[in-house]
């Protein structure tokens, strides 16, 4: 990328796009960024767009995994920031699946998804066998 | 909760739960108790050492601790009341006097065996080396008279050595009296009333009220442990992590929980009241 003009970031338009939302905070702003170009470029996800949270002050994406599948609202977030229940809530409230996206300094990005309600874990993979006495008399021996 | 006219006495009586206070940690003693309380859908965490597996941890036996959310459940649902502390037991006093009693008489009986098994060792002892030498028979005898008069004078039998029976089959928690002081508002105040600690009240009553069992999860750095039903059936499937909605969490501590509760195939759930 050193070839390429250090300020194309500021030149993307869609980086332009979301500046002009005026959520007031570049930080988040340049955050949502990243987590843009992972959507599109790397993940390519589809009809990725940007929307200003009036509650929150934060830039928010919107996007599809892939074609024909929901929308979902994406949250970027620098990872040192803080948040509240609150306003995850906020967010769950616009009616789509969310998925929260820490952005580190070193532009590392983990998607954690967020639902609403109780939604019950996957069950432990099988088969399961009983191991048995024997078994775990070895296993102590081990240690 | 209603009692109905037709249950005896001693079942309707068993609705009230006698929590015993050991500082401030609430503690049920009685195995009635402990079926009662579970069968309201509190699983509390038992404490005690089983007399005859001891040097482990993964079977304990009473007393049940009670977290303080369920502690208040029981009380506000009026299923609770104190019991009258150890000291205040009438009983206690005849019956130490009657085990030291007892202790002095087996000492007794045991010194007098001790001793004749050692006169009958030395007895063994000093005959044995010397059979089929017939001309030093009487010499022996006589050593042997001599012998066995010095052991009878100054033989002592340490109170260390004595044999103690311990009866652990049933030993039981019986001596706790039958009266119980019901609840009234000079129930010890000893919770610190902090907005985090009525939210995990809230959250615990609310889930309890769904039919849910909740126990601590300090393993999991959460704050309950939500199962389907009875734990002894099921495996957790959320941990509850209890808030006020607009408490302010680190980001890495949300990523953190999310992460641990993926790799023990739990749910984290963000709980606050509204």
């Amino acid at each position: 990328m050193c070839d390429q003009t250090p300020n194309w970031i500021l030149q993307h338009p869609a980086y332009q796009q979301m500046k002009d939302l005026e959520v007031g905070d570049s930080e988040q702003l340049h955050a949502a960024f990243l987590v843009y170009m992972d959507l599109t470029e790397v993940r390519r996800w589809k009809e990725v767009s940007c929307v200003k949270s009036p509650e929150l002050q934060v830039v928010l994406l919107k996007a599809k995994e892939k074609e024909g599948a929901s929308v979902q609202t994406i949250f970027p977030l620098p990872v040192h920031r803080s948040l509240s229940h609150r306003s995850i809530r906020q967010v769950l409230d616009r009616g789509f699946p969310v998925l929260l996206c820490a952005v580190a300094a070193d532009s590392t990005l983990v998607y954690q998804r967020m639902t609403d309600g109780l939604v019950t874990p996957d069950p432990p993979a099988g088969p399961f066998q009983d191991v048995g006495r024997r078994q775990h008399r070895k296993r102590r021996q081990q240690h | 909760m209603e009692e109905s006219p037709s249950m005896d006495d001693h079942q309707d009586s068993s609705l009230v739960v006698g929590v015993g206070l050991c500082d401030s940690a609430p503690l049920l003693w009685r195995l009635q108790d402990l079926k009662t309380v579970r069968s309201l859908g509190l699983v509390g965490a038992l404490l005690g050492s089983l007399p005859r597996t001891p040097r482990q941890n993964q079977r304990l036996g009473r007393p049940l601790l009670l977290l303080p959310e369920e502690e208040k459940l029981l009380r506000d649902e009026e299923a609770a009341g104190a019991l009258p502390g150890q000291n205040q037991d009438v009983g206690g006093v005849e019956l130490q006097r009657r085990f030291e009693e007892d202790q002095q008489r087996s000492f007794e009986e045991q010194s007098v065996l001790a001793l004749e098994d050692r006169k009958s060792a030395l007895l063994r002892a000093m005959t044995s080396s010397h059979t089929g030498s017939e001309s030093g028979a009487e010499a022996v005898d006589e050593a042997l008279r001599r012998r066995l008069e010095a052991l009878d004078h100054s033989f002592t039998f340490p109170q260390s050595a004595m044999a103690v029976q311990l009866s652990t089959a049933r030993a039981g928690l019986s001596y706790c009296p039958e009266a119980r002081a019901h609840l009234q508002a000079n129930w010890p105040i000893r919770e610190q009333n902090s907005p985090r600690s009525d939210a995990r009240c809230q959250v615990f009553r609310d889930l309890r009220g769904r039919g849910f069992f909740l126990t601590s999860a300090g393993k999991f750095g959460g704050d309950f442990l939500v199962y389907p039903g009875d734990p002894l059936r099921f495996h957790a499937h959320f941990i509850a992590v209890c808030l006020m909605l607009d408490e302010s969490v680190c980001l890495l501590d949300v990523l953190a929980v999310a992460r641990l509760g993926s790799n023990v195939k739990k749910t984290v759930l963000l709980c606050s009241p509204t």
